[in-house]
C-alpha cells in the first residue's frame, strides 16, 4: 500500500493535467453534473460557511473556521424556505436508558 | 481481567457500537418503522454491554449483535402480529431467514442515506438525521457539536422524522440513487465540514464526524448500485487528503500550527496515498466537480516534502479552474494566496484590496496582514491583524492572531 514519491507525484500530475485539459478546452461547466451546479461550496450573505480551503485556512491561518459563532445560526442563513418550517412537529419524549457513550 | 474488559468496552462504545448501531438500524428498518428500529438497536447495544461485561466479549461481536437484533425484531413483529396479520407474517418470514451480509448492510445504509437526504428536508436536518440514525451519535453529542441545545436537536429530528414518514423510506429503485447521489454527497460534505474543526470543546466528537463522513462515502464507493462513481471518489479523495494532515495541525499544547510550520513527518502517509488513489478513480468520463479540484489542491500540498517545495503555480492553475465552477469571493480569496506565491505579495495585495464581499471575514484581513508583513509594511500588517482579531470571537483564533500580530512589531530598534 506504500507509494513512492515518484508515484505520488505522478498521480497528482495526472489529475492536474485532467483538470487543466478540461479548463483549457472550455469544457469545465459542461463537465459538471447539472445537479451540482447549485451546490456552492461557500456561502456569502454576511456570514460564511466555508469549505476546506487549504490556502486561507491552513496556509495563512492554520485552521478551519466558521465566522458565525453559532453554527446553527450560520446554517439557517438562506434556508428560510417556508416549506421546511411547518411548525407542527411533535416532540417525543421516550424513556431511554442512559448508557455512557451510547446516549 | 476487569480492567482489560473495561478498556475494550470504552473503545467498543466509542467506535464499534456507534457504527454498528447505524448498520442495525438500516437493516432492521426494512421490517419495522425507523424509530422502532432505533429502539431495537439501542436495546441490543444495552444488552450487549450488560452481557459482555459478565461473560466477556464474544469472538465475533458483530455477529452477536446482529443475531440479538434480529431476535428482538422478530419478537416485536410477533407482538404486533394481531394488529396487521398478513403484513407481519410476510416480514417475519423474511427476517427469520435474513443474513447480515456486507452487501446488504451497505445497501440498506445507502437507502437510509438517500431517504435522509430528501429535498423536502432542510440541509441541517439532513445532516442531523444522518448523524443520529446512521452514525449513532447521541442527542447531546450532536447538540454540542452544533453549539446548540438538546431541545433544538430533538425538534429538528422530530421534524425530520415526520418528513421521512411522509416521503417514505422505501427507495429501492436504483435510478433514484444515481440521480440523487449529488444530494447525498453534498450532505456528507457538510458533515465533513462540521467535523473539520480544530480543538474546540468537543474535538473528539468533531473528528469523528470526519471519519463518519469518510465511512459513509466508502459505502457509496463500494456499492454496486451506484453509477457513476467519480464524484464520490473525488469527495472521498478530498476528505482523506485533508485528514492526512490532522495530527500536524495541532500541537500537544493545543495550539494551531499553520502549514508552513507543520511537522510533515506527522502527516499520515496511508491516508494521503488513499486520497491519491481515489483521486485517480475520480478522473472519468470527462466529468468534473468542485470536490475534484479541491482534492487536487490538497494533494499538491500533501506531496510537497517541504513547504518550500509546494507547487504554487499548479495550485494557482487549479484555482483558475475552480473559479469557472464557482466564482465566489471566498474562492478568489484563496486563489490570491497562491497568486501571492507565484506573482509576489505586492501584486496579490493590490488584487485583494479590490476584492469585494469579504468585509466581515477575518480570513480576508489576516491574509492581507500576512502579505503586508511579507513586504515589511508593518503598519498595514498591524492594522489588518487588529481588524481580523476584532472579527473573531473564539479564544483560540484570537490567540493565534494575537501571536501573529505581536510577531509583526519589530522587537528592537537598536542598531549596533
Amino acid at each position: 500500500m506504500k507509494m513512492s514519491v515518484e508515484q505520488q507525484q505522478e498521480h497528482v500530475q495526472k489529475v492536474g493535467a485532467y483538470i487543466k485539459g478540461l479548463f483549457e478546452a472550455g469544457k469545465m461547466k459542461a463537465a459538471q453534473p447539472l445537479e451540482m451546479e447549485g451546490a456552492i461550496i461557500s456561502q456569502e450573505q454576511g456570514k460564511f460557511i466555508d469549505g476546506p480551503f487549504n490556502e486561507t485556512k491552513e496556509v495563512i491561518s492554520g485552521y478551519y473556521h466558521i465566522v458565525a459563532d453559532d453554527m446553527d445560526e450560520a446554517i439557517e442563513i438562506g434556508k428560510a424556505d417556508p416549506r421546511f418550517e411547518d411548525g407542527d412537529w411533535r416532540l417525543e419524549v421516550r424513556p431511554i436508558m442512559k448508557v455512557d457513550g451510547i446516549n | 481481567m476487569t480492567k482489560h474488559i473495561k478498556e475494550n468496552s470504552e473503545f467498543l462504545v466509542e467506535h464499534f457500537f456507534r457504527n454498528e448501531y447505524g448498520k442495525m438500524v438500516a437493516v432492521i428498518s426494512k421490517y419495522v418503522d425507523i424509530e422502532t428500529a432505533e429502539d431495537i438497536a439501542q436495546d441490543t447495544l444495552l444488552t450487549a454491554v450488560e452481557y459482555w461485561q459478565h461473560n466477556g466479549i464474544p469472538v465475533n461481536p458483530q455477529a452477536w449483535l446482529y443475531t440479538t437484533a434480529k431476535n428482538k425484531s422478530l419478537n416485536r413483529l410477533r407482538k404486533n402480529k394481531f394488529e396487521r396479520e398478513y403484513q407481519n407474517q410476510v416480514k417475519e418470514e423474511d427476517l427469520d431467514t435474513l443474513e447480515f451480509t456486507d452487501q446488504l448492510i451497505g445497501d440498506e445504509q445507502l437507502r437510509i442515506m438517500l431517504a435522509c437526504c430528501h429535498p423536502a428536508i432542510s440541509e441541517e436536518t439532513q445532516v442531523t438525521l444522518i448523524l443520529k440514525i446512521l452514525c449513532g451519535f447521541s442527542i447531546s453529542e450532536i447538540a454540542s457539536a452544533f453549539y446548540t441545545s438538546n431541545e433544538a436537536i430533538n425538534k429538528r429530528l422530530a421534524r425530520g422524522r415526520d418528513k421521512l414518514k411522509k416521503n417514505g423510506l422505501n427507495l429501492e429503485r436504483t435510478h433514484n440513487l444515481n440521480s440523487n447521489q449529488e444530494v447525498i454527497l453534498k450532505t456528507i460534505y457538510l458533515l465533513f465540514n462540521e467535523g473539520y474543526f480544530p480543538a474546540r470543546e468537543n474535538q473528539v466528537v468533531r473528528k469523528e464526524f470526519c471519519s463518519e463522513a469518510i465511512r459513509l462515502t466508502e459505502i457509496l464507493v463500494a456499492s454496486e448500485k451506484l453509477k457513476p462513481k467519480n464524484n464520490a471518489h473525488a469527495l472521498l479523495a478530498l476528505m482523506c487528503l485533508n485528514c492526512s494532515r490532522f495530527e500536524a495541525r495541532i500541537n500537544n499544547v493545543n495550539e494551531i500550527i499553520e502549514m508552513e510550520r507543520q511537522d510533515r513527518t506527522l502527516w499520515n502517509q496511508e491516508l494521503l496515498n488513499k486520497g491519491l488513489r481515489h483521486l485517480n478513480e475520480a478522473q472519468k468520463n470527462d466529468s468534473i466537480s468542485k470536490y475534484l479540484i479541491l482534492a487536487s489542491i490538497s494533494a499538491n500540498h500533501g506531496i510537497a516534502q517541504k513547504y518550500e517545495h509546494t507547487n504554487w503555480s499548479e495550485i494557482l492553475a487549479l484555482y483558475d479552474a475552480l473559479l469557472t465552477l464557482e466564482n465566489s469571493a471566498i474562492v478568489k480569496l484563496n486563489r490570491l494566496v497562491a497568486y501571492a506565491k507565484v506573482k509576489g505579495s505586492k501584486a496579490a495585495i493590490s488584487k485583494l484590496l479590490k476584492l469585494k464581499g469579504l468585509a466581515t471575514n477575518h480570513l480576508y484581513y489576516s491574509t492581507l496582514a500576512a502579505l503586508y508583513k511579507d513586504i515589511s509594511d508593518h503598519p498595514e500588517a498591524i492594522k489588518y491583524y487588529e481588524k481580523a482579531i476584532s472579527l473573531v470571537s473564539n479564544n483560540r483564533d484570537k490567540a493565534f492572531l494575537t501571536t501573529k500580530l505581536n510577531a509583526v512589531v519589530p522587537i528592537s530598534n537598536s542598531h549596533v
